[in-house]
């Protein structure tokens, strides 16, 4: 006869702690399902998905390389701006819709790779590098739209490239959802199969003694920048596409789901660290929220007070208990 | 007479591990009270007990015939009982006056004086150990010997009651381990109380007037130095003879594998010349600051040399960072395992394959059984105490954490191997296995260079010998030439004259 040992309550507390972000989203959704009309609609399901989470997700899973490698990246609104003004520009034109895309996408590269210089060559911390980046990013934008004028192309005459993308499906699945599953499937073997994803998580960790390993400091967090830059051009190309124009410094209020999603995500792992399953719930709890609170009527404000509320709670659950069980 | 300290029945668990069971320990005033036990006892826990830095599980605590409830670091201060953590760090961004005055800084009105503090500093540091150090040094710019002298100041400083040092002469050479001595028996005979952690057995029997035994989180005994010997306290903890201290082996030396002409640092070492061969354990010795540890930086490209030339297979190279050193084929054991050696939050297993992933993977990805089952091999043959390659390295025992700084050297098969302090921290057996080990990757053909505060580790490990001084060699010996006690009077400068009219 085997004897099991009874579960104890230390065991269930830290599960409760470990698995606080699914209890959290798990309610939320019941709560929501049974309080606001038409959550738990098909209809709104997709918008919730294909406009909200489809977004933020490409974005918090550059965000969650970066702060897996101990570093912070304020300059993805500029990523997904600049991608999407030249891709925009592009377009207007009269480039194919391929061209514009890889347009787009060479914008976000290069401001990944200034971040990268910034950081390596002038060894400027990552906060700092990228903050400027943020600020030079802007007034690039507002200088080359008159202060910041949108750019619409809604005209029939630039009909065309968009059509393309916007009919483009996999099996009734629509591009941007097939786009997102490609970033997360690539994110996720980059970070948590490869080798580069122990880099990180070493450079995370501790720079100096990933640095006294043999591990090459810079290349690596250059990739990670570049990385992070360049799945926010992405979005950029995403949300461009969909509305048909760019209006300027329309990726700046991404910055901080991203951000949020990632942290919120680290209370899944049992390290605490940043990791693609983590950020994913991070950004369906934050998405699902914004919506159930919209639906039952609370206006933006409120709505970010109840997230600030929520946000606290899971955190405070996870790594509360956490402290509580050592 | 009531007990400086009184710890009894004292359990602690994290979460499935258990640290200490029902232990005991009782120090009395006016004596010097030795804490031993292998890596992974519980030393550091019932210690970080005492401090208020972990919360018992259960058990009493008394001091100085007061019942303390909760403890929080401040309230034990206030006792006057005070700490040398193993791993407690000082802040590397303060200056060493204010390390030493943290928390009690001399005053002129609200403000703190600097110069008052700055002048105290230094007279405490030259009074308890003859050291001259400008107070103004960062702490980040210390070694870790001058680290730990500048914490055993700062409890000095706050006239401490009750001491308790926690493995406080790792990486101290031997002249700092006499001051602190001098020291210590200073204090005990003031009638204060001492707790003192060590692994270096000889250090037990110099200085402590009984001991308390840990295994396994339990006490298991208490006992005179002087009257059981230490053999018998050796087996006491970890249940083997200690007879096998230094595992010989017969040395296969083959062709040169790195070479040294005339290098020089400025204001480190100059002029060095020396060659290391294939098989072979050179030991470098010498006393603190005298070079030894820059010449190894410079080998694994932490610093560049002014000149002279460094050959690898015959071949120049010039490592301008430590990648290109380890790419290379040359690794290091580094002395400061906190700064650079582990990653104390990532795990057993991430830590000791992140310097030979390249090995473990195909196409970019890791192979991770190939992974497993290299770490699992290694924490085996080392004896690594831990519930499995997953748990983090913040969690293990300072001697444990060593152990895993040195496997993830053993599995990225270098060329050169440059062993600074490898068994700092590390109890009597798991010592033996890194020995083994060395032996081992020397008959493999691999090259050493061993670093060691521990000159008999030296003398017995060594095939050959050098000496520094001053940022110059000054003399070699071959394995059996000499012995510790002359090899650090040669260290020391004392027979410099003496050796070369001879
Ligand atoms: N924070 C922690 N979480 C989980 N386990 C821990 C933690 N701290 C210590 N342990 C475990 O408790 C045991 C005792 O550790 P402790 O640090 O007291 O050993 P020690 O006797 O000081 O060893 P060493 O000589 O290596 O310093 C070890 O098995 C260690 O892995
Ligand atoms: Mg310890």
């Amino acid at each position: 006869m085997t004897t099991l040992a009874k579960p104890r309550l230390r065991f269930s507390l830290d599960t409760v702690s470990n698995y606080a972000v699914i209890i959290a989203f798990a309610v939320v959704v019941v709560i929501f399902s049974l309080t606001a009309d038409g959550f738990l609609t098909g209809s709104n399901l997709m918008n919730l998905i294909s406009n909200k989470v489809v977004l933020l997700a490409i974005i918090a899973l550059g965000m969650t390389i970066v702060i897996g490698a101990g570093g912070i990246d304020l300059s993805v609104g500029v990523s997904i701006d600049l991608s999407s003004m030249i891709f925009i520009m592009m377009i207007a034109a009269g480039y194919a819709g391929f061209f514009a895309i890889m347009g787009g996408l060479a914008a976000a590269f290069c401001v990944g790779l200034a971040n990268a210089i910034l950081i390596n060559k002038l060894k400027i911390n990552p906060f700092l590098a990228t903050l400027g980046v943020l600020f030079i990013g802007q007034s690039i934008q507002r200088l080359s739209t008159q202060g910041g004028v949108p750019i619409y192309l809604t005209r029939a005459e630039y009909a065309a490239p968009f059509d393309a993308i916007a009919r483009t499906n996999l099996a009734g699945v629509p591009a941007p959802i097939i786009v997102m599953i490609l970033c997360i499937i690539a994110v996720y073997l980059a970070l948590h199969r490869s080798v580069f994803g122990r880099y990180v998580a070493a450079l995370g960790a501790q720079a100096e003694v990933a640095r006294y390993s043999g591990i090459r400091v810079a290349f690596n967090l250059s990739v990670v920048f570049i990385a992070c830059a360049v799945l926010s051009g992405i979005t950029g190309i995403l949300l461009s596409s969909t509305v048909r124009s760019y209006v300027p410094f329309a990726g700046d209020a991404f910055l901080l789901d991203a951000i949020g999603a990632t942290f919120i995500g680290t209370a899944i792992s049992a390290e605490r660290r940043p990791s693609v399953i983590g950020t994913l719930l991070g950004v369906l709890l934050l998405a699902v929220m914004r919506n159930g609170l919209l639906l039952i009527g609370w206006n933006f404000f409120w709505q970010q007070v109840g997230i600030g509320v929520l946000v606290f709670l899971v955190l405070g659950l996870s790594f509360g208990l956490k402290k509580r069980s050592e | 007479m009531t007990a400086a300290i009184e710890m009894r029945g004292i359990t602690k668990t994290f979460g499935p591990v258990k640290a200490l069971t029902d232990a005991t320990l009782v120090v009395q005033p006016g004596t010097i009270h030795g804490l031993i036990g292998a890596n992974g006892a519980g030393k550091s826990t019932i210690i970080k007990i005492l401090a208020g830095i972990y919360a018992r599980t259960s058990g009493t605590v008394t001091v100085m015939g007061k019942e303390m409830g909760v403890i929080t670091p401040a309230t034990i201060e206030a006792e006057g009982v005070h700490f040398i953590h193993q791993d407690r760090l000082l802040v590397p961004t303060a200056t060493v006056a204010e390390a030493i005055f943290l928390r009690n800084e001399p005053r002129f009105g609200p403000f703190i004086s600097y110069r008052q503090m700055n002048r105290q500093a230094s007279e405490l540091l030259r009074q308890y150990f003859d050291m001259e150090l400008d107070p103004r040094t960062l702490i980040s710019d210390l070694s870790t010997a001058q680290q730990k002298i500048v914490q055993i100041t700062r409890a000095l400083a706050n006239k401490a009651k009750v001491l308790v040092l926690d493995e406080p002469t790792a990486a101290l050479v031997k002249k700092e381990v006499d001051n602190l001595f001098v020291v210590l028996r200073r204090l005990k005979a003031e009638g204060r109380a001492i707790v003192f952690i060590s692994h270096y057995m000889a250090e037990i029997e110099e200085i402590c007037d009984v001991v308390t035994v840990l295994r396994n989180g339990s006490d298991v005994g208490v006992v005179t130095p002087a009257d059981v010997g230490i053999a018998k306290i050796v087996e006491m903890m970890t249940n083997r003879d200690a007879s096998e201290m230094y595992p010989r082996r017969e040395p296969v030396i083959g062709k040169p594998a790195l070479s040294v002409r005339n290098l020089t640092v400025a204001g480190a070492f100059q002029d060095v010349s020396f060659d290391l061969y294939e098989g072979e354990i050179l030991g470098i010795t010498g006393l603190l600051g005298s070079g030894d540890k820059d010449l190894l930086k410079a080998l694994f490209g932490q610093v560049t040399p002014d000149s002279g030339e460094i050959m690898l297979n015959g071949k120049t190279v010039h490592f301008r960072t430590p990648v290109q050193a380890v790419r290379n084929g040359v690794a290091k054991i580094p002395e400061d395992r906190r700064a650079h050696g582990v990653a104390t939050g990532l795990s057993v297993g991430e830590n000791i394959s992140l310097a030979s992933l390249d090995q473990m993977s195909s196409r970019g990805f890791v192979q991770r059984d190939a992974e497993a089952r290299n770490v699992d091999a290694l924490i085996a043959e080392l004896g690594i105490k831990t519930p499995g390659r997953h748990t983090l390295v913040k969690n293990l025992s300072g001697g444990n954490q060593q152990k895993v700084v040195v496997a993830k050297w053993l599995s990225c098969n270098s060329q050169v191997y440059l062993l600074d302090e490898p068994t700092v921290a590390v109890d009597v057996g798991a010592k033996v296995e890194i020995y083994n080990l060395m032996n081992r990757l020397a008959l493999e053909g691999k090259a050493l260079i061993f670093l060691s505060s521990d000159l008999e580790e030296i003398t017995e490990m060594c095939d050959r010998t050098l000496v520094i001084y001053r940022g110059e060699i000054i003399a070699e010996y071959q394995r059996g030439e000499i012995d510790a006690n002359r090899l650090l009077a040669v260290a020391s400068g004392a027979a410099l004259n003496q050796k070369e009219t001879a």
